[in-house]
C-alpha cells in the first residue's frame, strides 16, 4: 500500500511540475518575447563562429547584428569571400569580389642583416623597446622582441632569428599582429592569389643612412618605380606596392632582379616546385623566445 | 536577535569558513574556466548568487512541502488513501531529479526575464546562464538545504525559508568572491614567467590551492562568533 | 546511425589515457578534488561514476532517435539524476560508512560534465554498443585519474594506503595532504607532471 502509492505519488508529482513548468516556460517565452530580426539569425549562422575579432566586433553575434544594422559585409576575414557572399544574399545586397587580407611584416633583417644591436636589458616587449635608443641601428624595423607572437591567438606568427615571420598555413587574418605592432610595420594586404610581391622594408631613410644600419633595407634607389611606375608607389624613400592594380599575371622578374637590396619579396604560402626544391634541405628550426609568459591558449571544458 | 544572529552565523560560514569552491570543491570548473579577467569572474559571481538564490527558494518550497519524509502535502495524501496508517510516505526519492529541473527552468526563465527587460545586463552576464545550469554549485546549495529539510534529525530542527535563502546567497557571494580573487591573481600572472608544464590549469591549480589556504584562516571563526554572541 | 568513426574498441582504449578525463580533457574536477583524500572514497567514487556513466549512455543511445535536439541536455539530465538516485540510495543501503564519506558528492555525480560531455558527444550519435565501450574506457580512464591523486594524497597525509599502514609511524602526516589546499595542490603539481612527459614524448617523436 504504502509503496504503491509512493510509486504513483512520484510519478504525480513529477507530471504535475512538469506541466507547471511548461505552463510557466509557455507563458515566459511568450510574455518576454524579444521581437529578433531573423536576418540576425540567419548571418549568426553564416558567420564561420570562429570569435576572433578580426571583424572588428566583440564576436560573431556582435558582427552578425552590425551586418543586419548595415554594416560592410565583407570583414570577416576568416570566411572570406564566401561569408562575404551569403551575408549579403541574405541582406539582398549586391558586393564586389574580395580577397582574402593576410599580414604581411615590412622588414626583411634577422638578427645577422642588423647592425648597430646593442644588447638590451629592459622589459622584453617591442612596445618597451621602442620607448628606448640604440636597441639597434634601425628605428623602423623589426625588433624580434615578439608582441606580436604574443598577441597571436591561432600560433600562426614567430620570431625566426630575431624577424617576425608569418605562417601563412596556419594564419587566418585576424590582424591582431598588426594591431599590436608597435612600429607599425605589420600591414593587411590583400591576397589575391597565395603569393604576392610585397616590399619588405620600412625604412624611410636614403642611401648610406639605411646601409649602415641594415644589409638589406630598401635604400630609396628607385628602380622599381621607374620600371613599373603603375604599381610602385613612391613615398618617402620607400617604395609600396599599390595592390589595386597588382595583379598576378603582372611580369614582375625584371624589378625584383634590379632591386640592390633584394627587398621585393615573394610572401605567402610556397608553391608545390618551391617545397620540392627545399623538401632534403634542413630548413632552420623554429627558434622559440625563450622569455615565456603565461598567455592561456587552454580550452577549458570543466 | 537570537534567530539573527543564527543566520549571520550561517551567512559567515558560507561565504568565509566552508566557501563553496574553496572548501567544499564545487563550481570548480567555471572557477578555472571564467577566471581569467575581474569583470567577466565578477559577472559569474553575480550570476551564480542570483540563480543560486532563486533556485534554492524553490528547491527549498518543493522539499518543504513534498520531499521529505512526513511532508504536509505528502501526508495530506497519505491520510486520504489510508486514514488510520502510522506510516510516512516519504518522496525525498525524487528530490534530486526535482533539483535539476528546478535549476534549469529557472537558469531559462531568468534568461528569458533579462532578454526582455534589462538588455544591457543580458549582455553582460546572459551568455554564463547556460553554463550554470550544469554548474555543481547550484546543486551544491540545493543539497545542503536538503540535508538540513529532509535530512534533519528532529523536526524543530528543519530550516525554513530564512537560512535557506542565507546559505544560498551567502555562498554564492563567497563564491563570487573566490572566482574575483582568483582573477585578480591570474591577471597579475600573465606578466610572469611560468614554466611551461604548468601553465594554464597547472598554475591555477597551485594559486587556488595557496588561496584556500589562505581561507582556511577563517576556520574557527564560527565558533568564535558563537561564543561572543551567546556567550556559550 | 553509426559513424565511419572509431570502431568500440578503439574508444574503449581512447577513453583510459589519450583522453583522461581528468588529467587530458579536465573535466570532473568536483569529485576528483573532494573525494581523494583517500584511496577507498576515490575508488568508491569512481565505481559509482562508471555505473551511472555506463547506464546513462546506454539509455541514451537506446532513445537517441527520439529525442528532440533542443531538449537533449535536458533530458541526459533528467536520466543520469534517476541513475544517480539508484546509485546513492545503493551505497547509503550497503555501504553507509562511505556514503558518509562521499556524503554531498554522490548527487553531484547528476552534474558531473564527463557524464553530460559522453552522452552528448558519443551516446546521442552512436549505437549502444560503442556508447557501451565509450563508458568503460573513459570510467576506466576517471578510475585511473582518481586513483593517482588519492594514492599519493593518502600516502603523505595519513601513511596509509586503503587503511593499511605503509610508511612508519615517525612520518609525520602532512596534514595539508587531508584538507582541501592538498588536493588544489596535488591535482596542479600531476598536471604539470603529465603536461611536461607529454611534451618530451611530443619532442623525440
Amino acid at each position: 500500500m504504502l509503496t504503491t502509492t509512493t510509486v504513483l505519488a512520484a510519478a504525480g508529482v513529477m507530471l504535475g511540475l512538469a506541466l507547471a513548468m511548461c505552463a510557466v516556460l509557455g507563458w515566459a517565452s511568450r510574455a518576454f518575447y524579444v521581437a529578433v530580426d531573423p536576418r540576425v539569425e540567419a548571418a549568426g549562422a553564416a558567420l564561420p563562429g570562429a570569435n576572433c575579432g578580426g571583424c572588428g566586433f566583440v564576436g560573431c553575434n556582435e558582427y552578425a547584428e552590425a551586418v543586419v544594422a548595415g554594416a560592410d559585409v565583407s570583414l570577416c576575414p576568416v570566411g572570406g569571400s564566401s561569408v562575404a557572399a551569403a551575408l549579403a544574399a541574405i541582406m539582398g545586397i549586391e558586393i564586389g569580389e574580395s580577397a582574402p587580407r593576410r599580414p604581411v611584416v615590412h622588414c626583411a633583417a634577422d638578427h645577422a642583416m642588423r647592425l648597430g644591436r646593442h644588447e638590451y636589458r629592459g622589459e622584453q616587449t617591442c612596445a618597451a623597446a621602442n620607448l628606448v635608443a640604440g636597441v639597434q641601428g634601425c628605428v623602423y624595423g623589426c625588433l624580434g622582441l615578439g608582441d606580436c607572437v604574443r598577441a597571436c591567438a591561432y600560433d600562426a606568427i614567430h620570431v625566426i632569428d630575431g624577424l617576425a615571420t608569418v605562417d601563412y598555413l596556419t594564419c587566418i587574418g585576424c590582424s591582431a599582429c598588426a594591431r599590436v605592432c608597435p612600429r607599425n610595420i605589420i600591414t593587411m594586404i590583400p591576397f589575391k592569389t597565395d603569393r604576392v610581391l610585397v616590399v619588405k622594408c620600412s625604412n624611410k631613410d636614403f642611401g648610406k643612412d639605411v646601409s649602415n644600419v641594415c644589409k638589406v633595407g630598401c635604400i630609396g634607389c628607385r628602380s622599381c618605380t621607374r620600371l613599373m611606375g603603375e604599381v610602385f608607389k613612391f613615398d618617402q624613400n620607400l617604395p609600396s606596392i599599390d595592390y589595386n592594380v597588382y595583379d598576378a599575371e603582372l611580369d614582375v622578374s625584371k624589378v625584383i632582379e634590379k632591386c640592390p637590396m633584394a627587398s621585393l619579396v615573394w610572401v605567402g604560402t610556397p608553391t608545390p616546385r618551391h617545397r620540392e626544391l627545399t623538401e632534403n634541405e634542413e630548413l632552420p628550426e623554429r627558434v622559440e623566445a625563450d622569455f615565456r609568459t603565461t598567455v592561456d591558449q587552454a580550452q577549458w571544458r570543466g | 536577535m537570537d534567530h539573527l544572529a543564527q543566520l549571520m552565523l550561517i551567512a559567515v560560514s558560507a561565504a568565509f569558513i566552508n566557501n563553496f569552491v574553496l572548501h567544499y570543491f564545487v563550481g570548480i570548473c567555471p572557477f578555472i574556466g571564467v577566471s581569467r579577467k575581474v569583470d567577466m569572474a565578477f559577472g559569474m559571481g553575480c550570476a551564480v548568487t542570483f540563480v543560486m538564490s532563486i533556485a534554492a527558494l524553490l528547491s527549498w518550497t518543493f522539499t518543504y512541502f513534498i520531499g521529505r519524509p512526513g511532508a504536509p502535502l505528502t501526508m495530506w495524501l497519505w491520510r486520504l488513501v489510508a486514514p488510520g496508517s502510522t506510516a510516512v510516505l516519504d518522496l525525498s526519492i525524487l528530490n534530486y531529479i526535482i533539483y535539476i529541473f528546478v535549476i534549469a527552468a529557472s537558469v531559462q526563465f531568468v534568461e528569458m526575464y533579462l532578454r526582455k527587460f534589462f538588455p544591457p545586463l543580458f549582455k553582460a552576464f546572459g551568455i554564463f546562464l547556460p553554463l550554470i545550469t550544469t554548474n555543481c554549485a547550484i546543486l551544491f546549495a540545493c543539497l545542503e538545504i536538503m540535508k538540513h529539510v529532509a535530512g534533519a534529525a528532529d523536526p524543530g530542527l528543519v530550516w525554513g525559508l530564512d537560512k535557506s535563502l542565507t546559505l544560498a546567497a551567502f555562498g554564492g557571494i563567497g563564491f563570487a568572491l573566490a572566482i574575483t580573487i582568483m582573477a585578480g591573481i591570474r591577471e597579475e600572472l600573465e606578466a610572469c614567467d611560468v614554466p611551461k608544464p604548468l601553465q594554464g590549469a597547472g598554475i591555477t591549480l597551485l594559486v587556488a590551492g595557496i588561496l584556500a589556504m589562505a581561507f582556511m584562516g577563517f576556520t574557527g571563526v564560527d565558533r568564535g562568533l558563537e561564543t561572543v554572541i551567546f556567550g556559550k | 546511425m553509426t559513424s565511419q568513426g572509431p570502431t568500440a574498441a578503439e574508444r574503449f582504449l581512447n577513453g583510459i589515457i589519450p583522453e583522461n578525463p581528468t588529467l587530458r580533457q579536465l573535466l570532473g574536477m568536483c569529485p576528483t578534488l573532494a573525494v581523494t583524500n583517500g584511496v577507498k572514497p576515490a575508488l568508491t567514487m569512481a565505481g559509482a561514476t562508471a555505473f551511472v556513466l555506463i547506464c546513462a549512455n546506454v539509455i541514451t543511445s537506446l532513445m537517441r532517435k527520439a529525442i528532440k535536439p533542443h531538449l537533449r541536455i535536458l533530458v541526459f539530465t533528467l536520466t543520469i539524476a534517476t541513475f544517480v538516485t539508484i546509485a546513492d540510495r545503493f551505497l547509503q543501503a550497503f555501504m553507509p560508512e562511505m556514503s558518509k564519506v562521499l556524503g554531498p558528492y554522490v548527487p553531484l555525480i547528476i552534474v558531473n560534465c564527463i557524464i553530460i560531455c559522453r552522452c552528448e558527444v558519443c551516446a546521442a550519435k552512436q549505437s549502444v554498443g560503442i556508447a557501451a565501450a565509450d563508458a568503460v574506457g573513459v570510467s576506466l580512464g576517471f578510475t585511473l585519474g582518481l586513483g593517482a591523486i588519492s594514492v599519493i594524497r593518502e600516502i603523505l597525509g595519513s601513511g596509509t594506503l586503503l587503511g593499511l599502514r605503509v610508511l612508519p609511524q615517525a612520518w609525520p602526516n602532512w596534514g595539508i595532504q587531508v584538507l582541501p589546499p592538498g588536493a588544489f595542490l596535488t591535482l596542479g603539481l600531476i598536471l604539470g607532471f603529465v603536461n611536461w612527459y607529454s611534451g618530451r614524448r611530443a619532442a623525440r617523436a
